[in-house]
């Protein structure tokens, strides 16, 4: 076609940019105001920072759901990475088809979905109790150990794991298969053993990936509301679900304080993605 | 330092009908450099990859020094490969690159680093320990895969076309340090190409391989001048085979009609009268190359390929001429 | 030896990722199956039936499809200018188009979700299907024109001159030309979008405000309430058309990368 002016891409981009700009704008505006107790639902009211002081006070819950978020989202990114990586290095010898699509397949279920699979397998009234009844290991559904809906969110970090391998995996995989060549068959050939070519050459290779995508993991766990709030227990809460119950709570200062938990989270995540950013920067 | 015997390999891949490798044999002597040359796809990588392990054989043996590496792991066989790209580890620098086969044998890393530097001083490199591979040139990539090859005194250096895909000048420049070093080292090795030139220039003997099988092993001046076999001289360029009956020359014996002459293009004469060795024919084609003229005679029903060197006679189309083969420069093959 | 091992192994790990669905159905269709039974004895299909056939059930079902069509159809729309200039024109400040459309895949449904409740709220399209649909945009934006860019990315604009130079009108060449040489990544990106906003809880949630009800928000409800049968039927539900969606895609689905799913 003819040739442009630099100004007509951005006419072309317009309607997309504007309705995401727009609408991430007024809902961070809004956040932002909300928090600070400046507009609320029924009118406005001051500017006043005491919701972020509430927040941030040495006994608020903030701290506690901080934790906990903080100890579900590392172990279930690490646990997830291990596994990935074993996974993709022994699917990788073997160049087959049906493998990526039981990994796609996985894929295909929400988080929710997985979720709610495995309450139905670990309930204390679940599949694997009741094998375990049969098997005569325990008797009334109250032996079975609690794995979900427990205090340690191992039901959560279960869940998580379910599906964040074969996520981790599938961009592990792409990685090792997209050599035409394999490195570490270059690597036996100069001598490295099995255990050799796993340090030297694997796992080099793979880790920016690995790091890319566990860093996304990481920051998707962190901010997610559903498997937490569905396989979570009272106390201690993930922080996403302390937001949006103080968020739906009638009282106007536990709404802010919501907002508040929110805006932190964001905080939070976004700086996850630009550690990303800088590592995979560094790289090139 | 390595004698490497070859017996009787063979190999045929599920899904092709031909075995790639028929009833191979090749010795290759204590630092010999022998060339394998063919056309692709003719078994050669295949060879390779039996060597190094990377597949096993369906039959037959390979031996370095009198015994049988085919149980040996291939991390521990002791022959190094090195392909037409470089493969240099991305994630590395030119000195962990270089040092890599040590640093699996936990050599230290005081032996490392001077055995590195040997390296790139033998390969023409030195200084370069810290950059990264993607800084490298093309030639200097894979003098760097060189050295990695060698820094772990292989026993058998094994190269899959290493220099295919450069360009010219840089790829005799490395056609000539490759030769060198090995030379120096005294490592045995052998190498696949499908260039002629660059297999005649390298080698200590020359293996042409057709089919799976080697249908010539030989010096390359004795294969280039008096290959024994019709499929050999074709390999080596020649393309015109005379019956003893079509020769212009008086027969001594009755004998000679049953065999097959073969001359090669270079010692043809395409001139303009005729003479007490030569056959009248009539040109089909005339092209200057520079350094000669490449001619296509009809003679007697068959197409004849002359080079004649400048300063040569440039006769057009349709000239009549005379071939000229001198007795000197005929020599007999099989068929 | 190893063969046979890494044979069982690859079994199991199949298994694993077979094993929800298979609870799901045996669950959904059995029934008077209580603790410690290990395994489901009465077959049925009556509880499926009774599920499928309530009313809220149906209308849940039958409103998410409706707003994930709406939604595919805008972001399609949204996406397709945007991704041609992305794909095809190297201009300044395209990195930071790129940053700017892709903000919403790294800000939390949680906070977008809950800012845009209270400016919903102001403008009166809180606890609509309009708002639910434009809330949905969001995230499936970034993806939609992620997908087409990439397809705009490998189109060569040659064809467009040669249907010009034969005559056709703009018209003419977009519909006739553009999309159905781009036909493969549109539906992939459409079912993507799709996909997307069927298993949208916490935006549809927040912005439903309890008035759009689509079958995630029913499938939480009744996880948190207990009735394993219930569960497991509106579980087979929910996730019918993300399976068939990624048993259609599934080879184009490995070459667009693992990105796109995660949001998933």
């Amino acid at each position: 076609m003819r040739d442009k002016s630099i100004f007509t891409p951005w006419i072309s981009l317009a309607p997309a940019l504007t309705v995401i700009l727009v609408m991430l704008g007024a809902s961070l505006f809004y956040a932002i105001a909300e928090s600070l107790g400046f507009i609320s639902v029924i009118g406005q009211g001051d500017i006043s920072f005491s919701a972020y002081r509430a927040t941030l006070a040495a006994d608020s819950e903030f701290w506690v759901s901080l934790g906990f978020s903080l100890w579900i989202s590392i172990t279930s990114t690490f646990i997830s990475s291990v596994i990935a990586l074993a996974l993709a290095v022994w699917l990788s010898s073997r160049n087959k088809e049906s493998d990526t699509l039981a990994l796609n397949w996985n894929l295909a279920f929400p988080h929710l979905v997985f979720a709610i699979a495995l309450l139905l397998f670990l309930s204390q009234s679940g599949l694997f109790a009741r094998w375990a009844a049969s098997l005569g290991l325990i008797a009334a559904p109250d032996q079975f150990p609690i794995l979900v809906r427990d205090r340690f969110g191992i039901g959560i970090i279960l869940s998580y794991i379910g599906k964040e391998v074969p996520f981790l995996t599938l961009i592990l995989l792409s990685v090792l298969r997209s050599q035409s060549i394999r490195y570490d068959v270059v690597a036996e050939n100069l001598g490295a053993s099995h255990w050799q070519r796993l340090r030297y050459v694997t796992i080099p290779q793979v880790l920016p990936a690995l790091l890319a995508g566990d860093l996304l993991v990481f920051g998707f766990i962190f901010s997610s509301y559903e498997v937490p709030a569905l396989l979570g227990v009272g106390y201690p809460r993930a922080l996403p679900v302390l937001a949006l119950r103080f968020f739906l709570d009638p009282d106007l200062r536990a709404r802010s304080e919501g907002m508040v938990i929110s805006l932190i989270i964001t905080l939070i995540v976004i700086l996850v993605a630009v550690i990303s950013l800088r590592i995979g920067e560094r790289q090139e | 330092m390595t004698t490497v015997n070859i017996n009787s390999l063979n190999k045929t891949y599920p899904n092709q009908p031909a075995p790639v490798l028929k009833d191979f044999s090749l010795s290759i002597n204590d630092g010999e450099m022998v060339a394998l040359l063919g056309p692709s796809g003719m078994g050669k990588s295949t060879l390779l990859k039996l060597i190094t392990g990377i597949e096993r054989p369906d039959s037959g043996d390979i031996q370095f020094d009198g015994s049988s590496i085919l149980n040996v792991d291939p991390n521990k066989r002791g022959a190094v490969l090195m392909f037409q790209k470089s493969y240099l580890f991305p994630f590395l620098t030119v000195e962990d690159n270089i040092g890599f086969g040590l640093k699996v044998q936990r050599a230290s890393p005081e032996t490392i680093r001077g055995e590195v530097k040997r390296m790139l001083d033998l390969i023409g490199l030195p200084g370069i320990e810290k950059r990264k591979v993607g800084q490298l040139s093309g030639g200097e990539g894979q003098r760097v895969a060189l050295a990695r090859a060698l820094v772990t005194n292989p026993k058998l250096l094994l190269l899959d076309e290493p220099l295919s895909s450069l360009d010219t000048e840089v790829r005799m420049n490395l056609q000539e340090a490759i030769r060198v070093i090995q030379r120096e080292l005294g490592v045995t090795t052998t190498f696949v190409t499908h260039d002629l030139g660059e297999a005649m220039a390298m080698s200590d003997r020359m293996a042409l391989l057709l089919n799976g099988e080697i249908v010539a092993l030989d010096k390359p001046e004795t294969l280039f001048h008096r290959p024994r076999s019709m499929a050999a001289a074709k390999f080596m360029g020649v393309s015109t085979f005379l019956n003893g009956d079509q020769l212009p020359v008086k027969c001594e014996a009755r004998s000679l009609s049953q065999k097959l002459f073969a001359i090669r293009p270079e010692h043809i004469r395409v001139q303009k009268d005729g003479c007490e060795q030569s056959v009248q024919g009539v040109v089909s084609d005339c092209v200057f190359r520079g350094e000669y003229v490449e001619y296509q005679v009809a003679v007697d029903g068959t197409t004849v390929r002359a080079r004649m060197p400048m300063p040569a006679s440039m006769f057009p189309h349709g000239e009549q001429v005379y071939v000229k083969f001198p007795r000197e420069h005929l020599f007999e093959v099989q068929n | 030896m190893k063969r046979i091992a890494s044979y069982a192994l690859r079994m199991i790990l199949y298994f694993i990722l077979v094993a929800p669905l298979l609870l799901f159905i045996a669950y959904a269709f059995s029934t008077r199956w209580f603790f410690p039974q290990p395994f489901p004895i009465e077959w049925t299909l009556t509880t499926f039936q009774r599920a499928i056939d309530d009313s809220r059930t149906l209308s849940s079902m039958a409103q998410g499809i409706w707003i994930a069509v709406l939604v595919s159809l805008l972001s399609l729309i949204l996406a397709l200018p945007t991704a041609r200039v992305l794909g095809l024109r190297k201009f300044r400040g395209r990195q930071l188009a790129w940053l700017l459309l892709f903000l919403p895949t790294v800000i939390p449904p949680l906070a977008i979700g809950m800012g845009l409740n209270i400016l919903f709220l102001r403008i009166g399209l809180a606890g609509t299907i309009a708002g639910v649909v434009l809330a949905h945009i969001i995230p499936t934006l970034p993806y939609t024109i992620f997908t087409l860019s990439s397809a705009y990315a490998r189109f060569d604009e040659n064809y467009e001159f040669q249907a010009l130079a034969l005559g056709a009108s703009p018209w003419n060449i977009f519909f006739k030309v553009t999309l159905r040489m781009l036909a493969p990544s549109l539906v992939v990106a459409t079912l993507f979008a799709f996909l997307i906003s069927w298993s949208q809880y916490l935006l549809t949630l927040l912005i439903g405000g309890g008035q759009v009800i689509t079958l995630p928000i029913l499938l939480f409800s009744a996880a948190s309430g207990g009735n394993p049968a219930t569960i497991a039927n509106l579980s087979l539900l929910f996730i019918a058309p993300p399976i068939l969606v990624i048993a259609a895609t599934a080879r184009q689905l490995n070459q667009h990368g693992n990105e796109i799913r995660e949001q998933y």
